[in-house]
């Protein structure tokens, strides 16, 4: 709980991250070739900003002001970008809302032609013109389904949370 | 944690019957009060969730319970005020049965928990969840009347709480009929136990006041005004009521516990600036429908009457509480809902006792008109109209009491300081004739400034409407009014009025006021004595010129006697007075204006002395017939000064200003130029700003050195004028900063105003000075303390090529974890000029490779303060490696940036090689082509730095030449003599 990374000292190809942020803005949403929508939010802590790709119906319970908690995540640079994923295993989790101070500069996610650079150097035979692009070495089947799901109170779970958010319900 | 209750619960009394259960139930919680709780909340959990069961829980709950269900009811408000958005829904329904379950066995507490369901019921939301709720609640509350009587807190409370609601309950059949329950509940409350009402306070009336159309309460206002003993033997009248204040708890039950977390983080821990999103993700939530609008009054009296924040956060950057308001203020969508807002804004206002009720109820009102004076001067407007119309309108009857109220709050106002004066805000140009006149009318004594007529500074005074006013005699308070501003200037509409002044100048200066001027009449001659009578009763400017002319023809007699110089001096400020309290630079600036603008009467001795030589005699009378006025009126200074730049025949004659300023007593230039623009900075920023280019092209000499007058340019100007000067800067016509004196005057401005930092910066900028003339003020900025240079200053280096001056001054700074101004230049650089930052920076390793610091170097001026030491050095390349890690760059892999990390490593001390391992461990594997073993004597960067020192170092050349002198002499070791290694370690280098 208290190895929590802030968005200022994320930096491409760093794993298993764990961030506490504060939603921003939520993108429009893209579809990818086989049939996900994969959408990016603006997040932010007090460090900074940065953008997160959430896929699927993750997505479509963010809201801006949401606060949430990415487990597993990592970073790596997209289109130039830097952005952040939910890894393997990982959670995309919200728990609470509003009441988080944030710091909308630095936005990590400007374009950055060092990234971009190295990007294209590094280029392996991955095809990169779908997001997200692995970790480095992490090997994940290319465009698999998002580990990670955020979920909201919904009908079908135990009726009461119980103090506690809302839990997920499927991890893998 | 409620989920192992139920299991506990479960075990216990799975498959017994109803008997045998309750007995194990007991049975556990006699072993003590962990027990106790396991099952009490156990058995809750089960009514929430299972309401099959609800029933039979609910009743063993009743019957183990050991402590009158306290645990079950605490539980109960934990969860309404923390988790009861996240509910689902068959658990807010069994939370309501449990309630109804209470209330109907009148559980100590219940009502407690009433309240707290209460509150759930969100202000301007017609959704059916809520519905549902105000509905449920209602019912209960209605159905167990007898019991609601007990508690005079809970009828206060319902009675607030429904009224409230009333307001949003209309259109659908549904809600009507809701609303009809609400209305007949509220009534029989309000009837039977009206002291019990009274305890809410004024904001009783307020929601009245806003259900007084229903028929039911159209009839209980009759009683309220006409017949108040009716309700209760102690109630007097409405105006007992409206000066009881509200209790915070009331103001603050008609939020949801979310809301008022969402508004307190916002008034606590939200910077001032930094609003937006946290507004907007409120706004979307709350106050999006129209349904929603009624919520605003709610939310503005509870930031009024509930949210008074500390000292300190009232002196942080915290978002303060009036910018809140105007925001509620700002996206109000509905009329109605607009004035109701202003209502709520003011409603402490208007009966406000000092000795009552509290300074943080009625500053926000004042505080938003006065922040909003600027940017949104409507918001203001509408504000202050309100608060005129309010005092006869409230309610006529009370009409004295309204005035007295605002009177106080007015008064309190002044008195604590929130704002100083009330003139500035009452009396400015921004604001509409009619408001002006009306608040003038209002508030007399909020008008006028508190400082003696003496030293009132008239700079726009006669508009129009002055003119009118002129008969009936009643501008005198108005006239004071003006003079409290002197900061408004740039209101062109008002000066607009005023050019009609120009015209006619005397004559209204005469019936302004009758000036005396007898007593130095007796001082003049005969003839002198006719002609200044013949002055006074001239009516039109251009028989005034004549007769001044023929003045100071006779001034300039071979037989005038000086000794009357003064006395007509004295004459000729009375006479003209309205010319020092007119405007003086035309509203708009065209080649017939600024000609008829020097066509004063008073200008004629201007004009005489322009055509004269120097060494006539008569010139050095006038002056001093100047000088005499100057004492007397010293504003004719800057006259001086507008007249050289403006009239055509003045021009070239600008020196005529230092023969004025040495024959005034002051007798020296540079202190005369200082006065006259401080005065004219008072008078008429305008003027200053047109007077700027010319006095600074003019008197180089005694402006350009001067931080003083600078600071008095960029205290008062606005963008627009900041922009104007920019332009003038970049068109040539004006130089505000010569190479010597710049710095000096840079280190001056950081004492100053951001905005005026900000300028100063701007105006810098404009200028083509090379940034290298101001590095040197990186010594004196500290981060915390100077952001707005220091922050000018590298958006200005990032744009620069790194010279080594620069490069050695950015390292120079001390090193500081916050401190992230070095590591971003040089982030910068090492992107944009990577070669050349890694000569640089090679070149100042090498030269400052000597740990112990042994600071000789106190000698050359533009090192004096920079005290850069290797360990610095190196701590700023750990923190740039620390930055640029992850990034690629491939700064620290370039051979110079090697080379000297080698050659650094191989000399400084173990500490430092433990401190900067990481540093050091990038020159590791670096094995120089040209020589082998780094210890080697013939080490390569000796070839190097050599030769590149020879070239790329102009900025220190005393350096220089020692240290390429003594390289020439050492040939293979330059760096050694260089700064006296005398450390042992160099020795072992050396010597291996």
């Amino acid at each position: 709980m208290s190895t929590e990374t802030l968005v200022k000292d994320v930096k491409p190809g760093l794993k298993n991250l764990n961030l506490i942020l504060i939603v921003l803005e939520t993108g429009r949403v893209t579809k990818t070739k086989d049939g996900h929508e994969v959408r990016t939010c603006k997040v932010a802590d007090k460090s900074g900003s940065i953008n997160i790709s959430v896929w699927d119906d993750v997505g479509n319970l963010i809201q801006p002001g949401d606060i949430i908690r990415l487990t597993k995540g990592y970073a790596s640079v997209f289109k130039g970008c830097l952005t952040l994923y939910t890894g393997r295993g990982g959670d995309l989790q919200k728990i609470g809302e509003f009441c988080m101070v944030y710091s909308e500069v630095p936005n990590f996610s400007e374009p950055n032609p060092e990234y971009a650079a190295q990007q294209s150097q590094s280029k392996g035979a991955q095809n990169e013109s779908t997001p997200p692009p692995p970790p480095p070495d992490e090997p994940r089947p290319p465009r698999a389904p998002p580990g990670g799901r955020i979920t909201r109170s919904q009908p079908g779970h135990p009726p009461l949370s119980n103090g506690k958010e809302t839990r997920r319900s499927s991890k893998r | 944690r409620l989920e192992r209750c139920v299991s506990i619960v479960t075990a216990l009394t799975n498959g017994l019957s109803e008997r045998e259960a309750n007995d194990a139930l007991n049975a556990h919680i006699c072993k003590g009060s962990p027990q106790h709780e396991e099952i009490c909340l156990g058995l809750f959990t089960l009514v929430l969730t299972e309401p099959a069961q609800a029933q039979k829980c609910y009743r063993d709950l009743a019957l183990v319970s050991r402590d009158g269900m306290n645990i079950v009811l605490n539980k109960i408000n934990h969860i309404l005020m923390e988790k009861y958005l996240k509910l689902q829904d068959t658990c807010r329904t069994q939370l309501v049965w449990l309630l109804r379950e209470l209330v109907k066995n009148g559980v100590l507490g219940a009502d407690g928990v009433c309240m707290t369901f209460m509150k759930q019921i969100a202000g301007g939301d017609v959704t059916a969840k809520n519905i549902w709720l105000a509905e449920n609640v209602l019912e209960i509350l209605t159905e167990q009347r007898e019991w609601v009587l007990k508690s005079s807190l809970l009828i206060a409370m319902a009675v607030y709480t429904y009224l409230r609601l009333i307001v949003d309950h209309h259109g659908t059949a549904q809600l009507q009929g809701l609303r009809q329950k609400e209305v007949e509940f509220c009534i029989s409350l309000l009837r039977e136990r009206f002291m019990d009402c009274f305890m809410i306070g004024r904001d009783l009336v307020r929601l009245l006041q806003n259900v007084a159309r229903i028929p039911e309460f159209e009839l209980l206002w009759k009683d309220i005004i006409h017949n108040p003993q009716v309700l209760s033997a102690q109630f007097t009248g409405v105006l007992q009521l409206l000066q009881s204040r509200t209790s915070r708890k009331f103001l603050a039950c008609r939020l949801t516990p979310d809301m008022e977390t969402k508004l307190l983080f916002m008034t606590s821990r939200v910077r001032f600036g930094q609003q937006k999103r946290y507004q907007d993700w409120f706004q979307r939530q709350y106050l999006s429908t129209p349904d929603s609008q009624s919520l605003r009054c709610d939310l503005i009296r509870y930031i009024c009457g509930v949210v008074h924040p500390s000292n300190e956060v009232l002196s942080s950057d915290i978002l303060p509480r009036w910018a809140i308001i105007g925001w509620l203020l700002t996206t109000c969508t509905s009329n109605v809902a607009a004035s109701n807002a202003k209502l709520a804004l003011f409603y402490d206002w208007l009966f406000f006792s000092p000795e009552k009720d509290s300074i943080m109820n009625i500053e926000p009102a004042i505080l938003v008109m006065h922040h909003s004076m600027k940017p949104h001067p409507a918001i203001t407007a509408t504000l202050l109209d309100f608060m005129c119309r309010i005092i006869p309108n409230f309610y006529p009857p009370l009409e004295a009491h309204v005035r007295q109220g605002v009177f106080n709050s007015l008064t309190h106002i002044v008195e604590k300081r929130v704002l100083a004066h009330l003139a500035p805000l009452f009396d400015n140009p921004k604001l509409d004739k009619e408001l002006r006149a009306m608040l003038r009318e209002k508030f007399p004594e909020f008008c006028s400034s508190p400082s003696p007529p003496i030293e009132v500074k008239i700079e726009e005074p006669v508009s129009m409407e002055m003119e009118n006013h002129m008969a009936e005699k009643d501008d005198s308070c108005y006239d004071n009014a003006e003079a409290a501003f002197s900061d408004d200037e740039e209101d062109l509409n008002n000066k607009g009025k005023k050019r009609e002044f120009r015209f006619h100048p005397i004559k209204e200066a005469i019936v302004e006021e009758p000036v005396d001027i007898t007593p130095f009449l007796d001082q003049l001659d005969e003839s002198l004595k006719d002609k200044v009578l013949q002055l006074q009763k001239g009516s039109d400017t251009e028989a005034q010129c004549e007769v001044m002319q023929e003045i100071v023809d006779q001034v300039l007699e071979e037989d005038f006697d000086s000794e009357q110089l003064s006395g007509l001096a004295s004459c000729l400020q009375e006479l003209f007075k309205a010319h020092f309290r007119g405007e003086v630079l035309p509203e708009e600036i065209t080649e017939e204006s600024l000609e008829e603008s020097v066509g004063k009467p008073l200008y004629l001795i201007f004009r005489n002395l322009c055509q004269m030589q120097e060494d006539n005699s008569g010139f050095s009378l006038l002056l001093d017939l100047l000088s005499e006025l100057y004492q007397k009126q010293p504003k004719i200074g800057y006259h001086l000064l507008y007249y050289l730049r403006a009239s055509k025949a003045a021009a070239g004659k600008m020196s005529l200003y230092e023969c004025f300023a040495q024959a005034t007593q002051l007798g020296d230039l540079h202190t005369c130029l200082m006065m006259d623009m401080k005065a004219c900075q008072e008078d008429d920023v305008r003027l200053l700003c047109y007077l700027t280019p010319s006095i600074y092209t003019e008197f180089p000499d005694e402006t350009l050195r001067s931080g003083e007058l600078l600071n008095m340019i960029v205290a008062v100007i606005d963008s627009f004028q900041l922009q104007e000067l920019v332009c003038h800067v970049m068109m040539g016509n004006l130089v505000m900063f010569r190479k010597d004196s710049v710095l000096n005057i840079l280190i001056q401005s950081l004492d100053w105003e951001t905005f005026e930092q900000y300028c100063t910066w701007q105006l810098f900028l404009a200028h083509s000075i090379p940034l290298e003339t101001i590095i040197p003020i990186l010594q004196h900025l500290k981060y915390k303390d100077h952001p707005e240079a220091l922050s000018c200053l590298l958006l200005q280096l990032r744009r620069e090529k790194p010279s080594e001056e620069m490069v050695k001054m950015v390292l120079s700074r001390p090193c500081h974890p916050e401190d992230q101004f070095t590591t971003s230049i040089l982030r910068h650089w090492c992107i944009k000029h990577d070669d050349l930052l890694a000569e640089h920076i090679k070149s100042l390793l090498i030269k400052n490779n000597s740990l112990p610091r042994k600071r000789q170097s106190l000698r050359s001026s533009s090192s004096k303060l920079a005290q850069l030491t290797l360990e610095q050095i190196l701590e700023h390349l750990d923190n740039l490696r620390l930055n640029l890690s992850n990034t690629k760059q491939n700064f620290f892999s370039q051979t110079p940036i090697l080379q000297a990390l080698q050659h650094v490593q191989a000399s400084c001390d173990e500490a430092h090689k433990m401190k900067f391992s990481d540093l050091f461990s990038l020159a590791e594997d670096y094995e120089d082509s040209s020589s082998k073993p780094p210890k080697s004597r013939r080490k390569a960067p000796t070839v190097s730095p050599r030769s590149r020192k020879s070239t790329a170092q102009p900025p220190n050349p005393e350096e220089e030449s020692g240290s390429s002198s003594a390289s020439e002499e050492e040939d293979t070791k330059p760096k050694p003599p260089k700064r006296k290694r005398k450390g042992s370690s160099a020795v072992g280098s050396d010597s291996d």
